[in-house]
């Protein structure tokens, strides 16, 4: 029986809008919703090929147990119950903070809500985090402090009126492909302005106004140097400062120094460029900051962030229609996952674990006494702690550390020594391999709740199709799991549920019922039950009140190449896959069109090194050392080389460095010291 | 050609009937007013909800009914390591209802691709016992993107269809092409009416008038003509190439392309081959095992997909790869479609 069910696509923050179809047994293929405000009929081909991965025989189907080495069958009560004690043992020998939940961006809101709730509530701990610390802890932090609230300032929709983008940091057209869509055709349909900052040439560079190639990690020198420029040439906006900010001496003061002559010399990038960014960003009214993780994996990851935000407020370009500072969030669910407080520091909503008078609510709320009053550790720093003993034991939620995080062999190292490791995923990921329990997760398709997209839009996932074998949904799993801890009150008929208890406690959320996000979801902050959401942010007032500037002097980045590690080394993503590949890898066409890992180095590197493409080259850092196909391209600067991150075969993170900044304790992976030799 | 009238309140009882004996795929809303081809559920408590869903009104689908007969992801056959091999061939009777002229056409395209050098019985047991209803446009479903006039698909058939529709307010015009459809509405004659002479005038008008609400024109022949003749300006490909995100909808969304991969997926001594839609516009699809890729370029690509359509599919079989329905513009995020491409061959503007 065929069957069509709109859902919203896993892959990467857009949110789309997409069929289904089953035929009753399995996916047999995906169709984009035509009047989804940001799909409208089209898709990009991840989502095209959403159906696919799902259907594999290789998913897991039984909940399993390691016993001597080696993986075997288990009941699902026989494997909660071992948890249960393991996780209770480690809590009474070494105290509550001795166990750490990692949570999903890939997963809905209700199950991100769970797994801090089973944190929080079941084992009173405030450990509990997830990739968000790998992608935009910094923005969280940064955008938060400047502005009050961490999230995309305006709509995807805005993006299609829009005059000018102000891009750094941010490989838009192919990770985000329905926002670099919107760009692409008000470039060349409009004649909108493009401001591209990025070390690569990118897609969009072909098409960029202008395009900045700075080094990486000096983007608060460069945003320091447009500010700079922008207040010399008196385009700031006077009223706007006056009226909506504070704290602006300050920043005028230290970017006195930033003239662009020092800027130049320390970014790269000619005082022509400079000038020319930083009149067209200052003189054109609706102009929008785009970035992504350019922007916030640096050790100075929230100063780069803050510094976006402050030339936003100089210049007036935020809190108006198609202007302000826009965050692509790299994950269909991280926007959510941070909105559910499936960080160490907050509840739902960015309520704060060291308020008492928010722990008191939800104690309330759900029924229990003495919620743990101290920030908890983050995802970084969870994995340091199964190395030192300071954790030991960790439960993951549909993540891949041992791809995802930096310095794999110090990630491998630390679950190793981990007592006990619990993986609950869809596949057998390269972590769960080290895992002492594994769980079987129903996949996106499988499912029913909802997402929160780059937009603040919370929308519907809806079931298409059964799970494979004893799978289940992991709101189902966590509930269950509480159950045997004692703690009954994590068992609901469906996700619906959930999110009626998520209303009560998030005022962000307090509108969005089920019944209210048909068809195709509200932004927030959606305050009640007839609040329409909110397109864009801070319209005539910041979230905090007044906006602060909060500038930043620039810092290097932790480790630059020098004589012997000469080459500058960047990771990220590539189109055609989608982080630890265990989706995407598991997808004929995008596997095809990118088979195996491999590294860019630009043609004058390959000659001195004597490779051709396709030729073998060894890269090596302080921390490992990679065997890697050449890419010979001109997108890479001289003596700089960019590796995908997706490919365990080849894992870019054996490379990269886990030094990290100091607020937001996000790694600094896009910028580490490797040495290249031929093979 | 026979003609026939019935009721617009008639056609949900006529496909009740109908699903007893056909599985019946017809433009269905979805939630949001999303308009997709959906196969009418067998069980009574739901197959209400759906026929109160059904949409024949000019909203054209994402995709056309392309993936009836060929579906996205196709299991071609099952196997274990005992060398047992069950092949997993459809054969249900289906009846297709309200395909577009242009789509149409697309079917006739890919009945000719199936099975002229050898016979794809995964595509034609799905498509043997089919019936399919087609319904003319009025209106142009996509207005700007539809441009069937100018191929002379549309917007309503002349000849070689079962059964088409003429929408004429209350009731529809029912032009019987052959014996199959015939058939079909004599079984079913309580619904269907001999037509008055004003109905067939009535139906005369619609059609004129259809024809002139199509907008969109392009010089087709003459695109045919160049593509033949000539080599695609450099220029056009590259502006083409420039915006082009390599999403594969103009493939996906293409009722004639039929390009398909093939994979293995094996566990336990148990395996399944399935096919999956591929599209040309990939650099992959034309690697070569020495890793040289003579499709390594993107306006490369995009030329093959122009030649393919306008210039090798017309030489083959004397029908061109393009029917007019619109829809790679329309799902194209970046605004590159098979009209623009006309437009800029022909008359030496820029669309892109």
């Amino acid at each position: 029986m065929i069957k069509k069910t709109l859902t919203s696509c896993i892959y990467c923050g857009c949110g789309c809008g997409m069929y289904l179809i089953s035929d009753g047994n399995k996916l047999i293929g995906t169709q984009p919703s035509e009047n989804h405000p940001v799909t409208k009929g089209s898709l990009c081909v991840k989502g095209w090929n959403a159906h696919e991965f799902g259907n594999k025989k290789s998913r897991l189907t039984h909940p399993l147990i390691k016993e001597n080495g080696k993986f075997r069958k288990a009941s699902w009560d026989e494997a909660y119950k071992l948890i249960a004690d393991k996780f209770q043992t480690a809590q009474k020998k070494h105290g509550n903070d001795s166990v750490a939940f990692f949570s999903s961006a890939k997963t809905s809101n209700e199950e991100n809500y769970l797994m801090m709730k089973l944190s929080r509530a079941v084992f009173k701990t405030n450990n509990v985090d997830h990739c968000a610390r790998l992608c935009h802890a910094s923005t969280v932090a940064g955008l938060a402090a400047t502005f009050g609230s961490g999230a995309m300032t305006n709509s995807i929709e805005e993006f299609e009126r829009a005059d000018c983008f102000f891009i750094i940091g941010s490989d838009t057209s192919s990770q985000h492909p329905l926002i670099g869509s919107r760009i692409i055709n008000s470039v060349k349909n409009r004649g909108a302005k493009l401001l591209l900052m990025d070390p690569r040439k990118i897609h969009l560079s072909q098409m960029a106004t202008v395009h900045a190639q700075h080094k990486n990690g000096t983007d608060v020198a460069l945003l320091n140097g447009l500010m700079h420029i922008i207040i010399r040439e008196g385009l700031e906006d006077k009223k706007f400062i006056e009226d909506r900010t504070e704290n602006y001496n300050e920043l005028k003061e230290l970017v006195k120094d930033y003239n662009p002559q020092y800027v130049s010399k320390i970014t790269g990038v000619p005082q022509e460029q400079l000038i020319e960014i930083a009149k067209i960003y200052a003189t054109t009214r609706k102009a929008m900051i785009v970035y992504s993780m350019g922007i916030t994996q640096h050790i100075t990851g929230t100063d780069n962030v803050k510094s976006c935000a402050n030339i936003a407020m100089l210049t007036g370009h935020v809190g108006i229609e198609c202007a302000g500072v826009n965050p692509l969030r790299g994950q269909n669910n991280v926007q959510g996952a941070c909105d559910m407080g499936a960080l160490p520091v907050c509840f739902t909503s960015y309520q704060k674990v060291t308020d008492e008078n928010v722990r008191k609510k939800f104690e309330k709320a759900w029924g229990v006494t003495n919620l743990p009053a101290e920030n908890g550790l983050t995802v970084t720093e969870v994995v340091d702690g199964l190395g030192s003993g300071k954790v030991q034991a960790l439960y993951i939620m549909g993540e891949n550390p041992v791809v995802s995080d930096p310095n794999q062999n110090h990630v491998i190292e630390c679950l190793e020594k981990a007592n006990f490791l619990v993986v609950q995923d869809i596949f057998l990921t390269p972590t769960a391999e080290y895992a002492d329990v594994v769980l079987p997760a129903a996949s996106f398709a499988e499912k029913d709740g909802t997402i929160t997209s780059t937009e603040r839009r919370c929308e519907r996932m809806r079931k298409a199709i059964d799970a494979p074998g004893e799978a289940k949904p992991d709101w189902q799993i966590l509930g269950e799991f509480a159950k045997v801890c004692g703690y009954d009150k994590m068992m609901y008929d469906g996700p619906k549920k959930i999110m009626d208890e998520i209303t009560t406690v998030s005022p962000h959320y307090a509108g969005m019922k089920y019944s209210r996000l048909e068809p195709f979801g509200l932004s927030w902050p959606c305050l009640d039950d007839n609040h329409p959401g909110t397109t864009y942010l801070h319209k005539d007032k910041f979230a905090k009140g007044k906006g602060t500037f909060m500038p930043r002097p620039y810092i290097e980045p932790n480790e630059l190449p020098d004589e012997e590690y000469n080459f500058l080394l960047s990771t990220g993503r590539i189109y055609w896959h989608f982080h630890t590949r265990t989706m995407s890898g598991n997808t004929t066409t995008l596997e095809r069109e990118a088979p195996v890992p491999y590294v860019e180095i630009n043609p004058a590197d390959a000659r001195e090194l004597g490779v051709r493409n396709g030729g073998k080259l060894k890269v090596t850092s302080r921390r490992g050392t990679l065997e890697l196909i050449a890419t010979v391209t001109d997108k890479v600067c001289v003596k700089s080389c960019f590796i995908p991150f997706h490919y365990i075969e080849g894992p870019a993170n054996i490379l990269t460095n886990n030094a990290i900044d100091p607020v937001a304790k996000i790694p600094e992976l896009k910028v580490c010291a490797v040495k290249i030799e031929k093979v | 050609m026979t003609k026939k009238v019935i009721n617009k309140s008639d056609i949900s009882k006529l496909l009740k009937d109908a699903n007893n004996e056909y599985n019946v795929y017809v433009p269905m809303e979805h939630i949001g007013g999303d308009v997709l081809f959906s196969l009418l559920s067998k069980e009574n408590n739901t197959l209400e909800d759906d026929i109160k869903r059904i949409n024949l009104s000019s909203e054209k689908t994402v995709n056309s009914p392309k993936e009836i007969f060929y579906p996205q992801l196709d299991t071609m056959m099952e196997y274990n390591d005992k060398g047992e091999i069950k092949e997993t061939v459809e054969n249900s009777k289906k009846l297709v209802f309200g395909v577009r002229p242009c789509d149409f056409h697309a079917i006739a395209h890919q009945d000719h691709f199936f099975s002229k050098d050898y016979e794809d019985k995964y595509y034609l047991s799905r498509r043997d016992d089919s019936l399919i209803v087609v319904i003319g446009c009025n209106q142009p479903p996509l207005p700007n993107e539809c441009f069937c006039t100018s191929v002379g698909t549309g917007p309503f058939l002349t000849e070689k269809f079962d059964i088409q529709l003429v929408d004429l307010g209350d009731y529809y015009l029912v032009e019987i092409g052959n014996e199959k459809g015939a058939d079909f509405v004599n079984k079913h004659e309580k619904y269907f009416s001999a037509p008055f002479r004003d109905e067939i005038k009535h139906a005369e008008s619609t059609k004129l008038e259809a024809e002139e609400n199509v907008t969109l024109k392009v010089n087709f022949n003459k695109a045919l003509q160049i593509m033949k003749t000539e080599e695609i300006p450099q220029d056009n490909l590259e502006r083409i190439a420039e915006r082009c995100i390599e999403c594969g909808a103009c493939v996906y969304v293409c009722p004639t392309c039929t390009c398909f991969d093939v994979f293995d997926d094996m566990k336990d001594g148990q395996g399944v081959r399935c096919r999956i839609w591929d599209t040309c516009v990939f650099s992959g699809y034309t690697k070569e095992a020495s890793g040289h890729n003579p499709g390594a370029k993107k306006e490369y690509r995009a030329a093959r997909r122009y030649e393919h359509k306008l210039k090798y599919d017309t030489l083959e079989s004397g029908i061109s790869g393009c029917i007019g329905c619109g829809r790679c513009l329309h799902s194209c995020p970046v605004d590159i479609g098979m009209s623009n491409f006309i437009k800029e061959i022909t008359t030496n503007q820029k669309y892109h």
